[in-house]
């Protein structure tokens, strides 16, 4: 009977231990949860960022969110400090202040755990020629706590994806340059990761190895992976990415759907043609005109730069004719990405 | 404190897998061959010399271990060279995927990871240096020739290689290009050092705190005192013989401070 009870009591040990490890690991599970849904669906959030390398200052309070499934190219001169904010999204750099979550996990706090979400490709990574794309995918993957099974099957995945199937066990030093930037992709995406972010993708690569690339990246799009790209090359950002973020001196300048920009900006550019191509003078005189905020010409055509909105155009376009000049066209049309970036640097004093 | 536990498990894990990797990438690039190349052909020398102009070998086996592994020095400076030269600053140099893919191993893990590959590397090497000598002993000696002094010389010989690679994983970390870290290392062992000990020693100071200086120690345990060194003549020799036990503390604190100095500085680099 004692021992009936003994072992009874033993169960209800054991039982009370194992509901507890039971709740110990929802209590985590839900933890990770709530920190994800606290974020509103947020991948990347950054708040405040701050670096500072002795005197110079190259992040001055960096804030903005990167909602999930988006693709967001940050795009910003060479210097703006693209690559500082993306290593310290990355852990690879500490900020001076400021916090970075990925998932609703801060970067600085939990680094492994917040980067266990992401793939990343920094700079241009040099590759160790030596080995093929087998045995260096094959030790991410050991540090990534994948299987040999999941490893081998990952590995035939991810080539496929990156269009090296056939490459798996050459040595990386036959591989062009596009080759190895395609497998630094490929080894970003080894661990499935949900947020992807690239530092100047294309940089240094020949219009093949750019299309090549830029045709990746589209396919990632389609597999809704959150994709962060940083580019100094507005062609780039415009042709992959659905938002913008621009980034100059180290402060975000503007931060909307590459589509709004050009609404926003429909109307402000203005499109001119005379009757011959203008004198010194003549140029001197248009850009004085009311209204007008920049004038760019090139023999006897002018684009001009709207301060004002569409409102206006008419007034412009009297003024002209009244200063005497010789108007044989005039339409007005979307500004691009180009041009809101320029006026955008602009407005800051800036030269690109 | 399971946190604690786990966190460690994973350090030790990852650091096991840098090791691997570190030691795949040695194997990848030819240097293990090359170095076991040298440690069969260095150990063979008093052997097979001797033995193709009929001229005789060492009369006892002590001598010969004393002739033969004359040469350890050497062979782990070159290893630790080949090794550990450029360890850490070709990874900085060629800003590779170990310093730019953001993964969840961290730092110190591949940091350590790689020092651990440096020192099994040229351990396997020097490993297979003392094996061969003491194949032929026991070929031309026999297997009781084989002396304890042999052992305690492998042992010496293992302390003062931790010593040696610690200093050049150091330089590997504080400099820049692989090639200077390779060729700093190599030549402060090789030249620098000795130089600085045999000045010391001309001025009547003795070089306690060089590593180089129980370079010789290595075959004193088969009953020679050190008299060989660098320099023009023996006028500076003997006046100082390097203590064993000042030689034993030297060498940990080569291998411990330089080698915790090395990662600290190799981990505030990769801050940068």
């Amino acid at each position: 009977m004692k021992r009936i009870s003994k072992l009874g009591l033993n169960r209800v040990k054991l039982s009370l231990k194992f509901g507890k490890l039971i709740l110990k690991v929802r209590w985590v599970k839900m933890g990770i949860m709530m920190n994800r849904l606290s974020d509103n669906g947020n991948a990347i959030k950054v708040e405040n960022l701050v670096k500072r390398y002795g005197d110079l200052t190259a992040l001055k309070g960096v804030s903005f969110k990167v909602k999930k499934g988006d693709v967001v190219g940050y795009l910003g001169p060479n210097g703006a400090g693209k690559t500082t904010t993306i290593k310290l999204l990355t852990n690879l750099l500490s900020p001076t202040s400021g916090s970075a979550y990925i998932n609703g996990i801060d970067v600085f706090k939990d680094p492994t755990h917040a980067l266990s979400y992401v793939g990343a490709l920094i700079e241009v990574p040099g590759m160790y020629d030596y080995l093929t794309p087998h045995e260096l995918l094959t030790h991410y993957g050991r540090v990534y706590r994948m299987g040999t099974d999941r490893i081998k099957k990952k590995i035939k995945q991810v080539l496929r994806t990156v269009k090296l199937k056939d490459w798996e066990h050459k040595k990386i030093e036959e591989f062009s340059t596009g080759m190895r930037r395609r497998l630094a992709i490929g080894l970003a995406l080894l661990p499935s990761p949900e947020i992807l972010i690239l530092d100047e993708p294309v940089m240094g690569l020949d219009p093949e190895g750019i299309k090549e690339v830029r045709e990746l990246i589209r396919n990632l799009k389609e597999k809704e992976i959150t994709i962060f790209l940083s580019s100094h090359l507005l062609e780039e950002v415009s042709k992959t990415c659905d938002k913008v973020i621009f980034l100059f001196n180290g402060e975000v300048m503007a931060y909307d759907d590459i589509d709004k920009f050009a609404g926003d900006s429909q109307h402000k550019k203005i499109t001119v043609e005379f009757l011959n191509p203008l004198s010194k003078e003549e140029r001197k005189k248009l850009s004085s005109l009311n209204s007008i905020n920049k004038v760019k010409v090139e023999g006897n055509t002018a684009t001009i730069y709207n301060s004002k909105d569409k409102s206006n155009q008419a007034e412009i376009l009297s003024n002209m004719i009244k200063e005497g000049f010789d108007v044989i066209s005039y339409s007005s049309g979307k500004q691009d990405l180009e041009d809101f970036y320029i006026s955008l640097v602009n407005k800051k004093g800036g030269n690109l | 404190m399971t946190k604690v536990m786990n966190k460690v498990k994973s350090d030790i894990y990852d650091t096991f897998l840098s090791t691997k990797f570190e030691l795949l990438k040695h194997y990848r690039r030819n240097r293990i061959q090359m170095a076991v190349l040298m440690a069969i052909a260095l150990a063979s020398v008093f052997y097979l010399i001797p033995t193709i102009w009929d001229i005789g070998l060492a009369e006892t086996a002590g001598d010969f271990a004393q002739l033969n592994l004359g040469f350890a020095n050497l062979l782990i400076i070159i290893s630790g060279a080949l090794f550990a030269g450029d360890i850490i600053s070709l990874e900085f140099e060629n800003r590779t995927g170990l310093i730019l893919f953001p993964t969840p191993q961290d730092h110190n893990s591949i940091f350590v990871g790689k020092y651990i590959a440096s020192v099994v590397s040229t351990l396997s090497v020097l490993t297979i240096y003392y094996l061969v000598t003491a194949l032929e002993i026991q070929y031309v000696y026999g297997l009781s020739e084989i002396s304890t002094e042999f052992l305690k010389s492998y042992l010496f010989s293992i302390l003062y290689m931790c010593g040696a690679v610690s200093l050049i994983f150091f330089f590997s970390s504080i400099l820049k290009g692989a090639i200077t870290s390779t060729l700093l290392g190599f030549f402060s062992l090789m030249m620098i050092m000795p130089i600085t000990e045999q000045v010391m020693k001309m001025v009547e100071i003795e070089p306690w705190f060089i590593i180089t200086y129980y370079g010789g120690l290595i075959t004193d345990f088969f009953g020679v005192a050190q008299t060989s060194g660098f320099g023009p003549g023996d006028r500076f020799e003997a006046t100082f013989a390097p203590d064993f036990y000042t030689g034993l503390m030297v060498m940990l604190g080569y291998t411990i401070i330089l080698f915790l100095l090395g990662l600290f500085l190799a981990n505030r680099r990769r801050g940068e």
